[in-house]
């Protein structure tokens, strides 16, 4: 409540601020971004959150990229501070690092929104609202259809299943890991998960590290991974090795994991619309500046998809 | 020298410290897990590490010559992007020539703005890892590289066939390190190679013209590299833009593990080889002990500590060696 009520006090100061003008006036919004490039997905929500601001005319953008790199995100919030946009929305690069930047801009009066992956809770109370998607939910519902399918199978007393996660250190892959890990027990509770290594988000790492749980246990019969794109280097290790029948689920739908799943070679997935994801932090912000009131979480959802629904969704462009 | 201090390893072990880590180690980890020699693990690992690998040939030149080459990693990444995107567009007979010109045109760009130029390699390979990375991106737009049809191409061959049982990429490792040690150790390019890095002046002195062969390393190098991406790209048909991010520096290790000098004018392509295979063998052996994640960090840096402590030991002839 105490955060709530520190928000409210926030917001309503900014609306203040921003009362005196007319309404039609544009708001400069600066977003600093993770790492554009690094796969599809981040590169498509910069397309999107570009092509959502060009067709609002109230709002002026600032679009910067950290590259993945923790020092220069920091350095990118205060020069956003420095052009004094009216708010802020950044893409943690590390849940941890960027809070003392991000308090710096609440200090300064600018509130930040935090996008797609949230900062660690001491640094909540500086962040007007996040919007993204709920990575514990998801990785609770890779569990859910992972554990369906295996009693679809009748195997769901004696399955064996390792795990691919995520960067160390990265929000999203700890939540997706702690959302997975709470729910497997609770629903299938004689599932075993033998071990879960880091796969980086990296489709090359992901495979080496298939390769060693497959010289390492002879009986695996799912593979949960932090992403598609990490899912399908698992999937490309257990070909090449011959392994057949192994039940490989995933988070964030990538193209390559839908058309696996055309093949019939994996199973599902959770769908994540990066152009949802982007529409969001900027409406988010929008709203914030608006003085509207805004929850502290925004999260957009993002549901499961499997080999048996697949045809209600779209191919995914990234 | 004390007698503690005078620890006399023989002779003929002596130039090969790095050879003996090695054998220690994988000694060490077969006994913590019995299926780290397992045939299929083995050539799994040789398999992975033959990207690194080849990359790792082309700079052992470059360090050799009293270079750096950081620009190989996101050079990688271009080379796979490259060749992805136009397998699809002019198909693989053109796309491969095509990615490999390419790529040796950066190759060509830094070793003129190393040997011509004569600016200082650090500074400019750290300047192409972000110029080629960022060349990359706008290539790709920063999207996933896909090839369509994965089933019906045989551009998979490099990276996925296999001759005899034996995989590709394995022996495309073997055969150009066999061919690029030969030019190393046999040839009067490979001479002029540790001339020009173990004393410059000198070099010049005997009539070798230095910026040619500096030159000509950053070529080799990105010949290298072109092989590599190539190879990755056949082995996934599938490329992130990053897919090679770091590897500079574990290609540098490699090297140096390998007992190359930063300083230059020493170093071998059979060392080289064998500081790739200890890295390949370290990342695998710690997954296969089922080590927490977080250690791994810790315990791959104690090993190549102890490594090049072996070899740096055999070649003195004495484990404790106090600077001074």
């Amino acid at each position: 409540m105490k955060i709530r009520n520190a928000l409210v006090v926030t917001t309503a100061v900014g609306t203040l601020a921003v009362a005196g003008a007319a309404s039609a006036e544009t708001y400069k919004i600066g977003i600093t971004q993770n790492n554009v490039g690094v796969d599809s997905y981040q590169t498509t929500y910069e397309q999107a959150f570009i092509a959502a601001a060009d067709a609002n005319e109230n709002v002026e953008t600032v679009v910067l990229d950290a590259g993945g790199d923790v020092a220069r995100q920091i350095a990118q919030m205060e020069d956003l501070i420095q052009q004094e946009v009216d708010a802020i929305i950044i893409w943690p690069t590390n849940g941890e690092a960027v809070i003392p930047a991000v308090r710096k801009a609440h200090s300064a009066g600018i509130p930040v929104i935090v996008t797609n992956s949230n900062i660690a809770e001491p640094g909540f109370e500086f962040v007007a609202s996040f919007s993204g998607p709920d990575n514990i939910t998801q990785g609770a519902r890779s569990a859910e259809i992972m554990c369906d399918k295996f009693k679809e199978m009748g195997i769901d007393g004696e399955a064996k299943i390792v795990q691919i996660s995520g960067q160390p250190g990265y929000t999203t892959a700890i939540e997706r890991q702690k959302g997975f890990d709470d729910r497997l027990p609770e629903v299938c509770p004689d599932v075993e998960l033998v071990e879960t290594q880091p796969g980086d988000w990296n489709r090359e790492k992901s495979q080496k590290v298939m390769e060693a749980f497959l010289v390492k246990y002879d009986d695996i019969d799912g593979v949960y991974a932090g992403d598609d794109n990490m899912g399908v280097g698992a999937l490309n290790a257990a070909k090449a090795a011959g392994r057949d029948g192994i039940i490989f689920v995933g988070a964030t739908n990538f193209a390559v994991g839908y058309e696996a799943m055309e093949k019939g070679e994996y199973w599902g997935s959770i769908y994540q619309s990066p152009v949802d994801d982007a529409e969001a932090a900027l409406q988010t912000a929008i709203d914030v500046l608006d003085g509207k009131d805004v929850p502290f979480l925004n999260y957009f959802d993002t549901p499961k998809i499997t080999q048996d629904n697949m045809s209600e969704y779209t191919k995914p462009v990234f | 020298m004390g007698a503690l201090s005078k620890f006399e390893i023989g002779g003929v072990l002596a130039r090969q410290g790095i050879l003996i880590a090695f054998v220690l180690f994988m000694i060490a980890f077969t006994i913590a897990n019995q299926r780290f020699l397992d045939p299929d693990n083995i050539l799994g690992v040789i398999r992975s590490s033959a990207i690194l690998g080849v990359m790792a040939l082309g700079v052992t030149f470059v360090v050799i010559s009293g270079n750096l080459d950081l620009s190989v990693g996101s050079m990688m990444s271009f080379s796979t992007i490259v060749v992805l995107d136009l397998h699809d567009k002019i198909g693989p007979a053109l796309a491969i020539p095509a990615m490999f010109i390419m790529t040796l045109a950066l190759g060509a760009l830094i070793g003129f703005l190393v040997g011509y130029l004569k600016l200082n390699s650090l500074i400019v390979t750290l300047g192409m890892l972000s110029a080629i990375h960022g060349l990359t991106l706008t290539y790709s737009g920063g999207k996933n590289m896909d090839i369509a049809d994965k089933a019906g191409t045989w551009f998979s061959v490099f990276g996925q066939g296999s001759i005899l049982g034996i995989p590709v990429p394995i022996l495309i490792f073997a055969l150009l390190a066999a061919v690029l040690g030969t030019m190393l150790a046999k040839t009067p390019f490979g001479r002029k190679v540790y001339a020009v890095g173990g004393n410059g002046v000198a070099a010049t002195f005997s009539g070798i013209r230095r910026a040619r062969v500096v030159f000509m390393c950053y070529l080799l190098s990105s010949f290298c590299v072109a092989t590599a991406g190539l190879i990755q790209a056949s082995r996934s048909l599938g490329s992130q833009n990053t897919v090679g991010q770091g590897l500079e520096l574990e290609v540098l290790a490699a090297v140096i593990l390998g007992g190359a000098s930063l300083m230059g004018g020493s170093g071998t392509i059979f060392k080289t080889v064998i500081g790739v295979l200890i890295l390949g063998f370290i990342q695998n052996g710690l997954l296969l002990v089922g080590l927490q994640f977080y250690a791994q960090y810790v315990v791959t840096w104690i090993i190549i500590i102890l490594a090049v402590w072996l070899d740096i030991a055999a070649k003195r002839g004495r484990l404790w060696s106090p600077i001074a």
